[in-house]
């Protein structure tokens, strides 16, 4: 009986019909789950479930990577990763394969807002806590929120610049993150408002990089042969910064300017490093809240307590004083 | 002209080569039981259930898999004439930027909005039939522009960025009975994408049955020159598959866009090769001229299985991306041991 079931099942058409047919979507919106519900203390073990955008990001490999190493210390917990390359699409199914794997909790990065909402909604009805990193769904259909935030991150470099790099007033040359995310219109509103405390200081061009150090580059490229005089590059991303370097350097005018980035990765291709060997004046901490999302997990599992709706990280400066004690912080096993 | 066409084999008369052939023509279907089989064995299992075959995974599989379904069906019929479609994830794109820009900035209705952005495809699909059937470019190339062509045009539709769809009557809202197709299941029980999928693969399987389309598209595939001197009008069944592939296109876009209540101009990025995929798989010769739009739907629901299986264990995206490589490559040797019919 069971193989005819099978054979018939498999069949194309027939899966399709079947699997169809047996669809008892259930939906039961408004409960909203207790913390104690999915506690069972420090004896139990306990599956979580970790959603990511895009691993092929570097920034995103290494929150699932700093996950990945808060998670080693808590015994009770053994953490499944799922990449969705940058696809909604994908990032849905992800989490509906973790409801079906009856996940302990789940920890989402989403891709975008809009489209996770739902599916994240749908966990978070079924009982599964919910920690959104980086960033947000819409509605309240999640438990803790934990991210950075970007407006106040372009006000730390734009106040650095306007304090530090040029108290007297200069040249300034964005390079922005890709057009349309959020992250890019954040860092950008956020530098703007801080360099209004010195009006000496001009934005003189921007150009969009994308968020890569080749498209950074060839951006840097025609803006140096169209201004005679930039002081300070700001660029939206590490990445972006290093290929504007490149490009000054590629016609000898590096020493004429002061390049900072975001992101600070402390990886060895990282905006760390890059302060560290001097390409690079500043960059600003953009956290991957790794850590910070397995102490909110052991806070509901192991503890049975409640974490904050919502906690933003603050920024760091990392300069030349203190960028190679950061990266050692960073990395303990080196 | 009838009599001579008369003579060009129909693809039944082609499948009629003894048990083999016939094992080589379903060896998608029989790829999907063995996938099917082997997903319950290694399936993880919870309080002695089998977390695979639970009613909601199985709608979870056929609901992802509905989208590349639907243009992967499209694909079927460019590849039997031994064309590519590349344009296809572009389109996807540019009709859930679509679907939502009409829908939500512009206040149409669900039918006018959905019936332009279906239009949209077609057009889209016949102009690459055109320039391929007509000027004689290769449809490899004609459709790498249409990628292109399809995707600044979703941008330049959407601003650059994703317009999110939110449902009611109030303006700058989509209507309530767009959010039916994506998000409800038909009385209760199956999910509208999977229906729509269902849908369009038993209609060209039904309509490569009994048209003369169908042996038209075949002796197109099987050998261009042949079928033009036989008679057959190679230029417009030509341009009516690119139109077909770019109809299915985008209405895997709205449903796209529904299921994740945005249009997004980056949507859809890659979907061609996920289709080109499953039609290889299905075991639709690259070559033109030989495959089944069943063997495509068999190839499109063993990739879901397979990305269901491999997820639900918990395999690593990476090694993912591997096995999946590694099933395309198994598809496509298989094909090279069938017996010329």
């Amino acid at each position: 009986m069971r193989s005819l079931r099978i054979s018939l099942a498999a069949t194309a058409v027939t899966a399709l019909v079947l699997a169809g047919c047996g669809t008892t979507s259930e939906r039961t919106s408004g409960a909203s789950p207790e913390a104690s519900k999915s506690c069972k203390g420090a004896d139990g073990k306990y599956t979580i479930g970790m959603s990511q955008a895009n691993v092929a990001e570097p920034y995103r490999q290494r929150m699932d990577d700093d996950i990945r190493a808060a998670a080693k210390e808590v015994p009770q917990f053994d953490v499944k990763f799922a990449d969705a390359a940058q696809d909604n699409a994908k990032q849905v199914a992800d989490v509906e394969n973790y409801i079906t794997q009856q996940i302990d909790l789940l920890i989402i990065s989403p891709n975008e807002a809009k489209p996770l909402t739902a599916v994240v909604k749908k966990a978070y009805d079924k009982g599964i806590p919910v920690i959104v990193l980086d960033r947000k769904v819409e509605g309240d259909a999640y438990t803790g929120f934990i991210g950075g935030d970007n407006v106040q991150i372009g006000s730390e470099a734009g106040k650095y610049v306007a304090e530090k790099l040029l108290p007297s007033g200069g040249n300034v040359v964005e390079l922005k993150g890709l057009a349309g995310a959020t992250p890019q219109a954040e860092r950008h509103q956020g530098f703007m408002d801080a360099i209004k405390a010195n009006p000496k200081i001009k934005v003189i061009a921007d150009a969009s990089g994308d968020w890569l150090r080749e498209k950074g580059q060839a951006q840097m490229d025609a803006l140096l042969k169209a201004n005679p005089k930039i002081d300070v590059v700001y660029a939206h991303n590490d990445p972006m910064a290093e290929g504007a370097y490149l490009a000054a350097k590629a016609v000898g005018r590096e020493k004429e300017m002061k390049f900072i980035g975001i992101d600070a990765l402390p990886i060895p291709s990282g905006g760390i490093k890059a302060v560290e060997q001097g390409r690079l004046s500043a960059t600003f901490t953009y956290p991957t809240n790794g850590k910070e999302a397995i102490a909110a997990a052991k806070k509901i599992l192991v503890d049975c307590g409640t974490v904050e709706r919502s906690q933003i990280l603050p920024t760091r400066l990392i300069d030349a004083s203190n960028a190679a004690k950061i990266y050692a912080e960073e990395n303990p096993t080196g | 002209m009838t009599d001579v066409q008369d003579k060009i084999p129909t693809p039944v008369q082609q499948a009629s080569g003894g048990v083999a052939a016939t094992l080589f023509r379903f060896q998608s279907v029989f790829g999907l039981i063995a996938v099917f089989v082997a997903a319950i064995i290694f399936s993880p299992r919870k309080n002695g259930e089998i977390l695979f075959i639970s009613a909601d995974n199985l709608a979870n599989v056929v609901r992802a898999v509905s989208e590349i379904g639907i243009i992967a069906v499209g694909m079927t019929f460019v590849i039997l004439i031994g064309g590519i479609d590349l344009s296809v994830g572009a389109v996807l794109g540019l009709a859930a930027v679509g679907s939502a820009v009409l829908m939500v900035e512009n206040d149409w209705g669900f039918l006018p909005s959905v019936l332009l952005v279906l239009a949209i495809g077609l057009v889209f699909g016949a102009l690459q039939g055109v320039a391929t059937a007509m000027i004689g470019i290769q449809s490899f190339i004609v459709t790498l522009a249409g990628l292109q062509i399809a995707r600044g045009l979703a941008r330049i539709w959407s601003g650059g960025q994703g317009v999110a769809i939110s449902y009611g009557d109030g303006p700058k809202e989509a209507p309530s009975s767009f959010a039916i197709l994506g998000e409800r299941t038909f009385g209760g029980l199956v999910p509208i994408p999977v229906l729509i999928f269902s849908g369009v693969a038993i209609a060209a399987v039904v309509f490569l049955r009994i048209s003369a389309f169908s042996r038209h598209l075949y002796a197109v595939g099987g050998n261009e020159k042949a079928a033009r001197l036989s008679g057959v009008p190679v230029v417009r069944v030509k341009i009516a598959v690119f139109a077909i592939c770019g109809l299915l296109a985008s209405l895997a876009g709205i449903v796209h866009a529904v299921q994740l209540n945005q249009g997004s101009p980056n949507d859809g990025i890659g979907y061609e090769l996920d289709a080109i995929a499953a039609v290889v798989i299905g075991g639709t010769s690259l070559m033109g001229g030989r495959g089944s739009v069943a063997g495509t739907v068999a190839g499109a629901l063993l990739l879901g299985v397979l990305n269901n299986i491999l997820a639900l264990n918990n395999i690593d995206s990476n090694i993912q991306l591997l096995i999946k490589g590694l099933v395309i490559v198994a598809a496509a040797a298989l094909q090279r041991l069938r017996p010329a019919s």
